[in-house]
């Protein structure tokens, strides 16, 4: 028969199940990626000396190479960094100890901190300098000006940003099973093998994917809209 | 597990890898121009007036942009023979890289469609009137005045589109297709475990490279087709 409806309806919940660890690696990677993504950005603002160098190759490689191969690297270098930190600084942590999902969370916290560092980036430079000028004339601190007035007006400005990324990285998770990490892809790919109906797991899964982009889109449309309410409106 | 790294490897695999280097362009290169064909039907279908055009485009929009482009090659991969045989027409014997390429095809047209429909919007209407004024057809309009202008303000986005395009091709090895990526993998399972991280960082430097000289070639581009344009950024 062209499409199984059967099959498919019996499957979802199996690929449902599959939600919690997507979401689970994106929403780890997003907030682990803004942290690395302002580090990054403050290098390159302050032009640190090797750093800022650093931080410049960092995001040029990792936007110019596919995430999946960033994967496969870091699938085969985190066994061997843990190996080197446990020998070198004689931390109790070897390669067989690394779960699958670590594998998963570095690569993807990696990948999202290049993108949010230029997010970041854009989104700092948008707010006038003025504002870090009158913070120093009531006496804040550059780190108080920062958190108190730069970075709320920042965040404003780089939520949709930081939207799209996120729901890159929940379609990003779909390559997190070549890493063994069970997630929405994995169920689907174990729902089809199982039944022989690969078109009609997929089909769910697309849809299962879609509907998190949707619920995702909507919950970052009303975060851009409450976040936004301090600006007045103009006239 | 030891510790070694072995950095000639990745010089030694590199022309291994550049053998299948272009299948890949090929693949680029195909899903490029069917997905720009499909886009500008896309944006007519957008901008048009026709109600239910504009709903099925934008739901087609949406659901490509909402679902990850592995479940699409999927989709393609396993639904599109079986949805076929429903109407009598076997398509197993077609090779495989052909899916892919229907897939990046469909996958590319939904977000260059969008960049063509903001381009679009963006060139003045005016310019569009000034060539009614002068006598010209609306294709006339569209081809002569409208068309450069709105490529010009596209090609950064197109450019980044490409990119993007390119590193999604690297998902093809997982329907069987030789390109890049399928070449390490075959390598990868030929070598028994041995300079795999070398092997995967020299597949990461080959696509950068290719990156870069995207990048090059669309800023050549923008500089040949901005000639005398003065906007805020130049």
């Amino acid at each position: 028969m062209v499409f199984d409806m059967e099959f498919a309806l019996k499957s979802l919940p199996k690929i449902i199940a599959g939600i919690p660890m997507s979401l689970l690696i994106s929403v780890f990677a997003i907030l682990a990626g803004l942290v690395i993504g302002f580090l990054v950005t403050l290098c390159r603002m302050y032009k640190v000396p090797v750093l800022n160098r650093l931080a410049i190759i960092y995001v040029s490689f990792i936007r110019g190479t596919p995430l999946l191969v960033q994967i496969y690297v870091i699938y085969y270098a985190l066994p061997m960094v843990a190996d080197w930190a446990g020998m070198k600084l004689g931390l109790p942590i070897s390669s067989a100890d690394l779960p699958p999902l670590a594998f998963a969370l570095t690569a993807f916290t990696i990948y999202s901190g290049a993108y949010l560092s230029e997010t970041i980036r854009a989104a700092l430079s948008a707010v006038d300098p003025g504002q870090m000028e009158a913070g120093y004339s009531v006496g804040l601190t550059t780190w108080q000006t920062f958190r108190r007035i730069v970075i709320p007006q920042a965040f404003v400005v780089a939520l949709p940003s930081i939207g799209n990324n996120f729901l890159g990285l929940i379609k990003g998770t779909s390559l997190a099973f070549t890493v063994m990490v069970i997630e929405v892809m994995s169920n689907a790919k174990i729902a089809a093998a199982d039944g022989y109906r690969y078109m009609e797991s997929y089909v769910d899964a697309a849809i299962v994917y879609w509907l998190l982009c949707i619920v995702f889109e909507r919950l970052f449309a009303w975060l851009e809209k409450r976040s936004g309410r301090y600006r007045s409106k103009s006239a | 597990m030891g510790i070694t790294f072995n950095p000639e490897y990745i010089v030694k695999v590199f022309p291994k890898l550049l053998e299948a280097l272009p299948l890949t362009l090929l693949i680029v290169i195909l899903s490029l121009a069917f997905g720009l064909l499909l886009a500008l039907l896309l944006t007519a279908a957008k901008l048009g007036s026709s109600r239910i055009l504009r709903i099925l485009a934008t739901w087609y929009i949406s659901f490509i942009r909402g679902t990850p482009p592995l479940v699409q090659l999927f989709l393609v991969f396993y639904g599109l023979p079986q949805v076929l045989k429903g109407i009598g027409i076997d398509i197993n014997s077609w090779d495989k890289v052909v899916f892919a390429i229907i897939t990046f095809s469909l996958n590319g047209a939904a977000f260059l469609s969008e960049i063509m429909r903001s381009a679009y919007q963006a060139v003045d209407r005016g310019q569009q009137e000034a060539a009614f004024s002068v006598g010209m057809t609306p294709f006339q309009a569209f081809r002569r005045v409208m068309l450069p202008q709105a490529f010009a303000i596209a090609l950064p986005n197109l450019g980044n589109s490409a990119i993007s395009l390119l590193k999604e091709t690297s998902l093809a090895f997982t329907i069987g297709v030789v390109d890049v990526m399928g070449r390490a993998q075959v390598i990868s399972i030929r070598s028994n475990g041995v300079n795999q991280l070398e092997l995967f960082i020299a597949v990461a430097l080959l696509y950068w490279a290719l990156c870069f000289i995207i990048e090059k070639a669309v800023a050549l581009l923008e500089r040949a087709f901005k000639k005398g344009h003065k906007g805020v950024a130049g």
